[in-house]
């Protein structure tokens, strides 16, 4: 289990993080919430930025920064995965297990390398807190990471 | 609460309903109020352990991240195990905490408590002082534990010897709960548990 997902191909990997030509249009759409995303938390933790920074300040500023870094490596890393929308084709999977709500045909929905698939909001708000799948507890972030940093 | 959360309990409720374990007695769930928040879990002590026979009620308390965060599930009826407290029924289980995932729903929480009684954990104790008899005195664990079945889930096993241990120290006017849970914690040494309680 597992091994499946650190194939070398990378080229695929890229592909299918970019996901398919329906897509893309909207891509752009959501970087530009992500960057607005990232700029008000921006404003949120660093509303004193302009002045002078005391060193007691700057460690603060540190460990503030690492938190930010954080936030939005992660808001990143779910931005990379790829989403389309439901067709009713999958015969595995009928239902969202997070809301437990059955897939609609033209719904929205996000893929996990793992290929368990989630309505984009059930698993986003999933994600902010965990970064593995809910149902089989892969980790996300890893199988993502060495594609993620080549991009 | 938040929408979700009820239409998944909800569901999940339904699907308790609708399992095989309902029609084997094994566990159960109700209803504790009208908004969805607070539900009581029943599970049966899993055989050829010493919880067998005995019926144990459970509170759950659904949270309003619920799915995003686990129930928050302690014991209601009194148990003797290593990764339960014996004081407040507080539950150490990975599941509960930081392995909770999604995807698990009520029937597998309450499955997987029946799995925890089935095989404990003594190297991740909630309860020492369970843990250390568990470890060093098995035997005095096992009596221990079927004799809280016994005196608190209905199990099948008497120990006239606690009894009367547990009656000597009640003469002196201690309640009987007090009396069983010292003179478990000192390995049913009647002469330990009254310097225990009365220095």
């Amino acid at each position: 289990m597992g091994n499946c997902l650190k194939t070398s191909s990378s080229s695929d990997d890229i592909s299918l993080l970019r996901g398919n030509d329906g897509v893309n249009s909207s891509y752009n759409e959501t970087q530009q919430a992500l960057n607005h995303q990232v700029e008000q938390y921006q404003r949120v933790f660093h509303p004193t930025s302009t002045s002078t920074p005391s060193i007691i300040r700057q460690q603060e500023h540190l460990t503030e920064n690492e938190d930010h870094v954080k936030l939005a490596k992660r808001i990143g890393l779910m931005q990379h995965l790829p989403f389309g929308t439901y067709d009713g084709s999958s015969k595995k999977a009928r239902e969202c297990v997070i809301c437990m709500a059955e897939f609609c045909v033209d719904e929205t929905v996000r893929y996990l390398p793992c290929m368990h698939i989630y309505h984009v909001h059930c698993i986003d708000d999933w994600l902010m807190r965990s970064l593995t799948c809910p149902s089989c507890l892969e980790p996300v972030d890893a199988a993502l990471l060495t594609s993620y940093e080549t991009t | 609460m938040a929408n979700m959360a009820v239409s998944r309990i909800k569901r999940e409720f339904k699907e308790v309903m609708r399992s095989e374990e309902i029609v084997q007695c094994s566990i159960k769930i109700e209803l504790v109020n009208d908004s969805w928040t607070e539900l009581r879990g029943e599970i049966a002590g899993p055989p050829d352990t010493p919880y067998e026979g005995g019926k144990f009620i459970l509170e759950i308390k659904v949270p309003e991240t619920y799915p995003f965060n686990p129930p928050k599930v302690r014991f209601i009826t009194r148990i003797w195990h290593p990764n339960i407290s014996s004081v407040t029924g507080a539950i150490c289980l990975d599941i509960l905490k930081d392995n909770w995932a999604a995807a698990m729903t009520l029937r597998t929480v309450l499955l997987s408590l029946q799995a925890l009684l089935a095989a404990a954990e003594p190297d991740d104790p909630q309860d020492a002082v369970v843990a250390y008899q568990f470890k060093d005195k098995y035997d005095l664990f096992l009596l221990t534990a079927k004799h809280w079945t016994n005196a608190y889930a209905g199990g099948p096993h008497t120990f006239p010897d606690c009894d009367s241990k547990i009656q000597r120290l009640k003469d002196m006017g201690i309640d009987e709960h007090d009396a069983r849970a010292v003179l478990s914690k000192e390995n049913w040494n009647l002469e330990k548990a009254t310097e225990c309680l009365f220095s």
